[in-house]
């Protein structure tokens, strides 16, 4: 679980606050927003990657910023908006990256991760790109294999910047299905932001809206609501 | 570390091929001399021997630095080429032993003895490849291109050549013949009793590389996935810094500037295995930069009769081109 506590964001200067909010596994948020008003600055502080403005990021009730970078990645795996694929990775390897963590010292992966990687692999259908080098895959693809990586890394929270952002309209279902199936099935805790928005509510996700007048995040359960804020 | 049978075949080869060249190296020259002689020189030295004089005074010391020089340089071009995420970066390219370069030059032509011991010259050469390393990683952050980042450090080079040519200048006679005779560089400058404490360093640089091979990895994806993953970017780059300084100095300070060894042999290094786990490449670097120096060497005593090549010049000569290769398939 992560809570997040009077907590203000902001890159240099003040973007919004988020009084209380508790994220839970076994559910899939979606957060919504304006363009440049902080969905990413959000996620990227809830991934410990940049400190809020104010406030606390909790993972257990431990605050991110006492936590060694280790023990947040056994809780947070973060996946980028847009990744980059590298010349001379083959898919399966850059998959393992995930399982870095439980690896041995040099890097060597045990049956477990192997199975692991397997697994993961054919949830996401994926099984046809293992050989591939990342950086021959279009970019749907890479960001399936993103997100894969992620699920890989066996972390109890997912967050995920503009995962679908790249996919065609088959692969975003694709993805939502998945994703909810990932956090009921597995347990998983997920995060995402997003501007599919009319396809998102098609799915039993919850709702944050970042409001760009009252400045806050706010919970809000139907299309409409999120249309105010859009069709201003 | 487990490695796939196309690996295995390749590490195998190639070993076999570096032991053969080896053997080649400390058995051809101008003294006749048979393998029996080599075994003979290694256990059962005589010094009134000439064959058993050539062998370990001369050719052993040669054979082992081509050995280490081409394993060293490749492995720190694989490092630098993870660090910037750039498949042109190298010590050479980005200046690295430039620094080595200016340190031992402002060391030897000061005059100050202690300077042209072999302590004072080593500690110059591996001190100054750590501060050009630093400099050329605090510049990185500036250069993001990833030819801006060569053009830099090839110019850094050319800055430093010209001030050691004035150096030469104003340099007293005694000192500048100490310095010159450094700065040609060749493979046979070492001396036997000095390859324990090159080894000691060469180990030491190979082992400390061994420990970040995880985070390496990640490294290909970017320092955001490093972070993600709990290491400490920090940390991890200064590690880079400091372990290729070992290497580069360590080379640059017993050989002299020793170029695109460590360009050419990481990137066919990575075409050839196919994959960016550093613990593979790591050893294909150790072993094929080794294989390419011997290799080269090799074919400097087979023309030694008739002239003398430099070791710089023939890796310049089968390198450069390979670099236009990869440019050109780059920029492609």
């Amino acid at each position: 679980m992560i809570a997040l506590k009077n907590l203000t964001i902001g890159f240099g200067h003040e973007l919004f606050s988020v009084h209380d909010f508790n994220f839970e596994i076994g559910r899939v948020y979606s957060i919504l927003g304006r363009n440049g008003i902080g969905k990413s600055t959000l996620l990227r502080a809830i991934a410990g990657l940049n400190s809020p403005l104010k406030g606390s990021v909790l993972i257990e009730n431990n605050d991110i910023v006492n936590m060694s970078g280790k023990a947040v990645a056994q809780k947070i795996a973060f996946v980028n908006s847009n990744p980059l694929g590298v010349s001379h990775l083959p898919v399966d390897e850059f998959l393992l990256l995930g399982r870095s963590n439980f690896t041995s010292i040099w890097g060597a992966y045990s049956k477990d991760d192997l199975d692991i990687l397997a697994h993961t692999k054919m949830l996401f259908q994926i099984e046809h790109l293992g050989m591939k080098y990342t950086n021959q895959l279009s970019t749907g693809e890479l960001q399936l294999c993103a997100i894969a990586k992620a699920f890989i890394q066996g972390s109890d929270m997912i967050l995920l910047d503009e995962p679908t952002s790249a996919l065609d309209y088959s692969n975003k279902r694709k993805i939502y299905d998945l994703l909810l199936r990932q956090a009921s099935e597995y347990k998983k805790g997920i995060i995402l932001t997003t501007h599919d928005i009319e396809l998102a509510f098609k799915y039993a996700f919850k709702f944050l809206l970042i409001n760009s007048r009252s400045k806050t995040l706010e919970k809000i359960s139907s299309f409409s609501e999120a249309e105010k804020e859009f069709l201003i | 570390m487990k490695m796939s049978a196309s690996h295995k075949t390749l590490f195998v080869i190639s070993g076999v091929f570096l032991l053969i060249l080896s053997c080649l190296g400390l058995v051809r020259g101008e003294v006749q001399t048979s393998l029996s002689d080599v075994q003979e020189a290694f256990f059962h030295y005589s010094d009134s021997d000439l064959r058993h004089i050539v062998i370990q005074e001369f050719r052993l010391p040669r054979v082992a630095m081509a050995i280490i020089a081409g394993a060293s340089l490749s492995a720190a071009g694989m490092l630098m080429q993870t660090l910037f995420q750039n498949p042109l970066a190298g010590p050479y390219v980005l200046g690295i032993n430039s620094g080595s370069s200016l340190l031992v030059a402002l060391g030897t032509l000061s005059g100050i003895s202690f300077f042209s011991t072999e302590v004072g010259v080593i500690g110059s050469a591996l001190l100054g490849a750590f501060i050009f390393g630093v400099f050329i990683l605090l510049s990185s952050v500036y250069l993001r291109n990833q030819i801006s980042l060569l053009l830099f450090g090839i110019m850094l080079g050319s800055f430093v050549s010209a001030i050691i040519t004035i150096l030469q200048v104003t340099a007293h006679a005694q000192s500048l013949k100490a310095f010159t005779l450094w700065s040609m560089g060749s493979l046979q400058a070492v001396e036997l009793r000095q390859i324990p404490l090159i080894l000691v360093v060469f180990v030491i640089a190979i082992v400390l590389s061994f420990l970040i091979i995880k985070p390496l990895n990640i490294l290909v994806l970017g320092e955001e996935a490093v972070k993600l993953m709990g290491y400490r970017v920090k940390r991890l780059r200064w590690m880079i810094v400091l372990i290729t300084a070992l290497f580069t100095g360590l080379v640059t300070a017993y050989c002299g500037p020793i170029a695109f060894v460590g360009l050419a042999i990481p990137n066919l290094s990575r075409i050839l295995l196919k994959t960016q786990r550093h613990g593979v490449l790591l050893f294909a670097n150790l072993l094929f930069g080794a294989l390419f120096l011997v290799a080269c060497d090799a074919l400097i005593q087979l023309f030694s009769n008739s002239m003398l090549i430099p070791i710089n010049g023939l890796t310049s000569l089968i390198g450069a081109p390979f670099v236009i290769f990869i440019l050109i398939k780059k920029l492609k």
